[in-house]
């Protein structure tokens, strides 16, 4: 073990369990649930570096902070030196960047499994689609969907949804009627929020903030942990940050990790367990791999990094829509989630919400003459006779092996480990179809638009890959991934990687759902094991 | 919305919020808050509560508290120095400019000669749009930013009770919301 002795005293507490999950997010909390459902009395300890924050009591107050003053609705949710170059959230407490998802949870579509074998492009994954569709249902009963049954053949479930679809507001009743005039056929996009008490949390209130919400409505993985820790089911050490796993003589197994507790000035902990599992998410979770030179055989950790672009814009149309309504929910369309063989390859979301934009209240006018009080008034009004909707394609984009997450020597945190530095690098089939990938979403924009006498404006385009996976790429052949389908590593039989950092590509729309389905399977496996 | 001037004053001037201002910001005057917001707020507005609720915001500001950094957002910031500090300064600005026209104060200038004062305030400031919250740029800019970004405005734009900010539920919200005068979408 190469550990660097900042922060480190001679000897640790040393804490035994039969599996210990590291990482204490969406994954950990649905894989906690499920293994005591499969081996009840198995032992659990849940290691997190940042803090548990249950106080549920004060949401309310923490929305009316962020509504009002912009100040962060979850207070004490992040780790000042635990950061990284391209890591897009800087969430790090119990429940991960889930405590402030916005809960859609739309799945992946059959080709998502099979680019390789379909298209010829970046890789399959070694799961079947009935085998993760099954596994998409046990996601939903457990996060609590609501949801409408897809209007495409292709996208029949086995299962219908837990709960009743959030009914859609005024504005997107307007909206559905205007954007299926393009013939693309639209719905409610699936959620994660109560349309009825469900699962011991409230029924939603449509209170606009989904990132912060103050009723329980919206699945937030605090809430199981707060059960499980209720129940005595689980042993949860937050503020803990692990620092490096401990392989054995012979490399086969994983014999410890090594933590530091950081409310208790750098006490050491070791953590002793049959099992280990890495639920640290797209970023920490090959971060510690590289960081314990673990499961790096084929030297794919941190490799093959993943995510999905996107181009987004407004639309002005002939509609009348009162801004606010519920600015969270959306329509969908998953026309292009497919794409015929033998022509262009684009396969994209399509995403409408209400919008004010382009109508907000504004100072100056076209002339630049400054607006006060009636004027003011007057103008706004004038401008908000149209309405406007937002539209957003999350489009498929395949990670080449240069895509890469590393450690950055220049940055460390205070114990001396350096930090992650992601940079996504797009494969050449990517790069190749990327004009015409942008043109295509562009002309579906405008066919939305002249559907209804619209005008497409402000086109946008991601600066990030969103919905982050990868580093640790599942795959049946250990020279070209890093675990198996159930994310068994390759080099360690006892140690396992769940959720986003084991898909081989990210797909065309939001990836939690698929991040839970994923664990869900691996749950079983692990509890075989 | 029409309030009385003097019915303004007596409840703008016994809010708590102007009397609890948090150490470092100076109490604000009642009577030039309420001039300044009949320049800038519209008739329609009740004037009285936007005034109270831009007080409200001042009083309850907080300095050096985190900011959201949700996802996609990395760095995490901090708020900056109450934007308040600046407001006695510019306010005794105004009442100086007001003086210069041979008016007593800002507050008993006529509507028109303060509207002329605050357009070239705002114009002194180089303030060019509306501030998203306060800022600190300049107060009449400050007060336009926190009322016509509010639910109340964004009410009063529609003519309907959208009520954006409030937990509403889930029952009606297929309808348009009350005031709204448009039918069911085909």
């Amino acid at each position: 073990m190469r550990v660097s002795d900042v922060g480190l005293r001679t000897s640790a507490a040393v804490h035994e369990s039969d599996v210990c999950i590291i990482g204490g997010g969406v994954s950990a909390a649905m894989l906690a649930e499920k293994l005591l459902e499969l081996k009840p009395g198995l032992a659990i300890t849940i290691v997190e570096a940042g803090s548990r924050i249950f106080d549920v009591e004060n949401r309310a107050k923490y929305r009316e902070r962020s509504l009002e003053y912009g100040e962060n609705a979850w207070p004490g949710d992040f780790i000042d030196d635990q950061a990284g170059a391209g890591v897009i959230s800087r969430t790090m407490a119990v429940g991960g960047s889930a405590l402030h998802w916005g809960g859609v949870t739309n799945r992946f579509s059959e080709e998502d499994l099979t680019l390789k074998s379909r298209y010829g492009l970046a890789a399959d994954w070694p799961i079947a689609w009935a085998d993760l569709e099954r596994h998409y249902c046990e996601a939903e009963r457990r996060l609590g969907v609501s949801g409408e049954p897809g209007a495409l053949p292709e996208d029949t479930r086995s299962e219908p949804y837990p709960m009743a679809p959030m009914p859609l507001s005024y504005n997107l009743r307007v909206l559905k009627a205007w954007a299926e005039k393009s013939g693309l056929p639209f719905q409610g996009t699936p959620q994660a929020k109560n349309t009825q008490p469900y699962g011991g949390r409230a029924a939603c209130l449509r209170c606009n903030t989904c990132e912060i919400c103050p009723t329980g409505a919206r699945y937030s993985p605090d809430f199981t942990y707060k059960q499980l820790l209720d129940a005595g089911k689980i042993t949860l050490h937050d503020q803990t940050l692990v620092r490096r796993l401990v392989k054995s003589a012979d490399g086969t197994r994983i014999e410890s990790a090594q933590a530091v507790r950081r409310d208790r000035d750098g006490e050491r902990v070791e953590y002793r367990a049959k099992t280990f599992v890495l639920a640290s998410g797209y970023a920490w979770s090959a971060h510690l791999l590289l960081l314990s030179e673990a499961a790096n055989r084929s030297g794919l950790v941190g490799r093959y990094m993943a995510g999905h672009a996107f181009i987004g814009a407004q639309i002005e149309l002939d509609a009348t829509l009162y801004p606010g309504m519920n600015e969270q929910h959306s329509l969908i369309s998953r026309q292009f989630f497919r794409c015929a063989t033998g022509v262009p390859f684009v396969r994209h979301d399509l995403r409408v919400w209400e919008s004010s934009s382009g109508r907000d209240p504004r100072l100056k006018d076209a002339e630049g003459k400054l607006l006060l009080g009636d004027a003011l008034l007057a103008d706004w009004r004038t401008r908000t006779v149209r309405g406007a909707a937002r539209v957003r394609a999350y489009y498929d984009v395949h990670p080449s092996k240069e895509s890469a997450l590393t450690l950055d020597a220049s940055k460390k945190n205070r114990w001396g480990d350096p930090l992650p530095s992601i940079r996504h690098v797009l494969d050449e089939a990517t790069m190749a179809r990327k004009a015409a990938t942008r043109e295509h979403i562009l002309g579906v924009f405008d066919r939305l638009a002249k559907a209804n006498n619209g005008r497409v404006f402000n086109v946008s385009e991601g600066s990030y890959l969103d919905h982050p996976a990868g580093g640790c790429r599942m795959g049946t052949d250990p020279a070209t991934s890093v675990c198996d389908s159930y994310g068994r590593t390759h080099d360690h039989r006892n140690l396992f990687v769940v959720g986003s950092p084991t898909l081989p590509t990210a797909g065309c729309t939001n990836g939690t759902l698929t991040f839970v389905a994923v664990t869900l399977r691996s749950a079983s496996e692990i509890a075989r094991s | 919305m029409k309030i009385s001037r003097r019915a303004a004053l007596k409840t703008i001037a016994a809010a708590p919020v102007i009397s609890r201002l948090q150490a470092g910001v100076p109490d604000l005057d009642p009577s030039t808050l309420l001039a300044l917001a009949e320049v800038v707020l519209p008739s329609e507005a009740d004037r009285k509560a936007a005034l109270a609720a831009f007080t409200r915001w001042i009083d309850n500001y907080r300095e050096n508290a985190d900011t959201d950094h949700g996802y996609g957002v990395t760095r995490v910031r901090a708020t900056g120095p109450s934007p308040a500090r600046n407001y006695p300064a510019q306010l005794a600005a105004l009442d100086e400019a007001a003086r210069a026209t041979n008016a007593p104060s800002f507050a008993a200038a006529p509507l028109d000669r303060r509207r002329a004062i605050v357009e070239a305030a705002i114009a002194g400031a180089k303030i060019e749009r509306l501030p998203a919250r306060p800022t600190g740029g300049h107060i009449a800019a400050d007060l336009m930013g926190h009322y016509f970004n509010s639910s109340a405005a964004n009410d009063l734009c529609y003519r309907a009770a959208i009520d954006r900010d409030a937990c509403r539920g889930l029952a009606g919200s297929e309808s348009p919301p009350k005031g709204g005068s448009y039918g069911d979408p085909k």
